[in-house]
Order: C-alpha cells, then sequence, then structure tokens
C-alpha cells in the first residue's frame, strides 16, 4: 500500500531534476540499444528475396515458380523472426516498434517503397523484363533496410514515441490480409 | 490543471516508469542495470505499481533462463503522463 504520508509537493528544483535524470536515463537505455549483426541488411536482403519470387510467381505460376514464391515467404519470416529473437536476448528489451515499423513496414515511406517496388517487380516479370525485375527488388530490398537505420535513429531521439507499434491483432490482420490476397492473385491468373 | 500522482511521486518510481515507455516491455535484469538499484528495490517499486495497475509483470526467458518481463499498462501511461504534466507545471511555474 501507498503510504499516506509520503510527500507529494516536491520544490520545483526538486521536480527538475527528477524529471530531468529520469528522461537522461531513458535516452541513455535507448542510445544503448545495439542491433544484431546483419539486421537491417538481413532483413533487405530478404525482402528483396520476397519481392523477386513473389512477382515471378505471379507472372508464371507454375509448380517451378510457386515453389520459390513459397520459399520466399517463408525465408522473409525466418529473417526476421530469428533476428527479432536474436534483437531481444542481445538487449533484453522488446520494441514493438521494431517489428511493425521495421520488420513489417507499417511506417509510410516503407509501405510506399514496398508497393512501388513490388508493384514495379510484378509489372516487370510480367513483360519478361527479367533485369528491371531483379532491380525492382533489390531497390525495394535496400529501401527497407535504409528505412530501418533511419527508424532507429528516430526511435533513440524519442524513445517513447516509438517504442510502440500498431497493436498484434492488426499486425496479425494485416499479414493474413495480405496472403490472403495474394492467395487470390495466384488463384485468379 | 493535472495533479501530482503519489503513486509515482518517489523518483525511483518515476525513474522506472519513464524508462519503461521506451520499451515495449523490458527484462527485469535490464531495468535494475538501467536504474542501478538492487532485486528487491525494484522489485518493491514494481509490485507499488503492480497494486495500481499501473505496471505488469510475466514470467518469460531470457538467455536461456527462466526471467521476468516488466511493462507499463496503459493506465500507468496515462497516469504517468498526467503526473509529468503536473511536474512540468510546477517547474514552470517557478521558473
Amino acid at each position: 500500500m501507498e503510504n499516506k504520508s509520503e510527500r507529494i509537493s516536491p520544490a520545483a528544483t526538486e521536480a527538475s531534476v527528477w524529471l530531468n535524470d529520469a528522461e537522461a536515463s531513458r535516452a541513455a537505455l535507448a542510445r544503448g540499444i545495439k542491433t544484431p549483426s546483419w539486421f537491417f541488411t538481413s532483413i533487405g536482403a530478404a525482402i528483396a528475396a520476397q519481392i523477386g519470387t513473389t512477382a515471378v510467381g505471379l507472372a508464371d505460376p507454375s509448380p517451378w515458380t510457386v515453389a520459390p514464391l513459397a520459399a520466399g515467404m517463408a525465408a522473409l519470416a525466418t529473417v526476421a523472426g530469428v533476428q527479432l529473437a536474436r534483437f531481444r536476448q542481445l538487449n533484453g528489451i522488446w520494441l514493438g516498434g521494431l517489428l511493425s515499423r521495421v520488420v513489417l513496414g507499417t511506417e509510410t515511406l516503407a509501405s510506399v517503397a514496398y508497393g512501388v517496388a513490388f508493384g514495379g517487380a510484378i509489372w516487370a516479370a510480367f513483360d519478361t523484363r527479367w533485369s528491371l525485375m531483379i532491380s525492382c527488388s533489390i531497390i525495394g530490398g535496400a529501401a527497407y533496410a535504409l528505412l530501418g537505420r533511419r527508424w532507429l535513429r528516430a526511435y533513440r531521439s524519442a524513445p517513447a514515441r516509438h517504442a510502440r507499434g500498431e497493436s498484434l491483432a492488426w499486425l496479425a490482420l494485416i499479414t493474413v490480409a495480405g496472403l490472403t490476397g495474394l492467395a487470390l492473385l495466384l488463384l485468379n491468373h | 490543471m493535472a495533479e501530482l500522482d503519489a503513486h509515482v511521486v518517489a523518483p525511483a518510481r518515476l525513474k522506472l516508469m519513464i524508462m519503461l515507455t521506451a520499451v515495449s516491455e523490458a527484462e527485469f535484469s535490464t531495468v535494475r542495470d538501467a536504474l542501478k538499484v538492487s532485486d528487491s528495490v525494484l522489485s518493491k517499486h514494481l509490485a507499488a505499481l503492480e497494486g495500481v495497475n499501473y505496471a505488469k509483470r510475466r514470467k518469460g526467458v531470457h538467455r536461456g533462463r527462466r526471467t521476468t518481463w516488466i511493462s507499463l499498462t496503459p493506465r500507468g501511461g496515462k497516469a504517468l503522463q498526467s503526473h509529468v504534466a503536473a511536474l512540468r507545471q510546477l517547474i514552470g511555474d517557478v521558473g
């Protein structure tokens, strides 16, 4: 139980010291957060592979292209899962923002970059312009990795604003909607 | 006008809650080390905050061993915002 006799009216100077000290500790915690080796690079590479394999699978659905499409998805899920587990183990903290903004790309620019790269790769694959399809995939992955680094810088400068991302239920809904859309595209092709 | 919250007014508790705003959840030893307090001191503050539903803890695993993960509740987040606003007002009124 709270001690009712506890003084709850600090002097302004005390209040200022307490607040500054607490905010400095939070800033130090945020600054001390490290990403595991190859974190952004591996996520970017997995995104590039997923864009490329999905574009090929959609342009020419056959057992030979649908298998790599599934493999691209599985690789992305595996890389993301492993890197997030490493992050949690390395830092002893969990950031919902890292999952939603960096890995699932719900940050606005990441969504736009992914959408443009994905759309470009699909168009190029339908038009059998393979070098353009590969370029779009690489650009999409690189943009994802760069925007992930940008998010981390934003987090470090304002941790309370960026620490938590969307709810897990919302993220699950987005993921299911994306996978359902992809399945429908494959079935209707 | 925002009011000071008796459950948050202790400097260590204020620091703990403000640090928890930087994470979704944190492992007990990470918070203890960041606050530079003992296990028992952190447990005491956590128990007080849990008592008013400002913080919660759950059992989990970290580096292969069982441990405790701590997070701020939505109620705790709102209480902290209000308390910090009151502190800023107090500082501003004098400054």
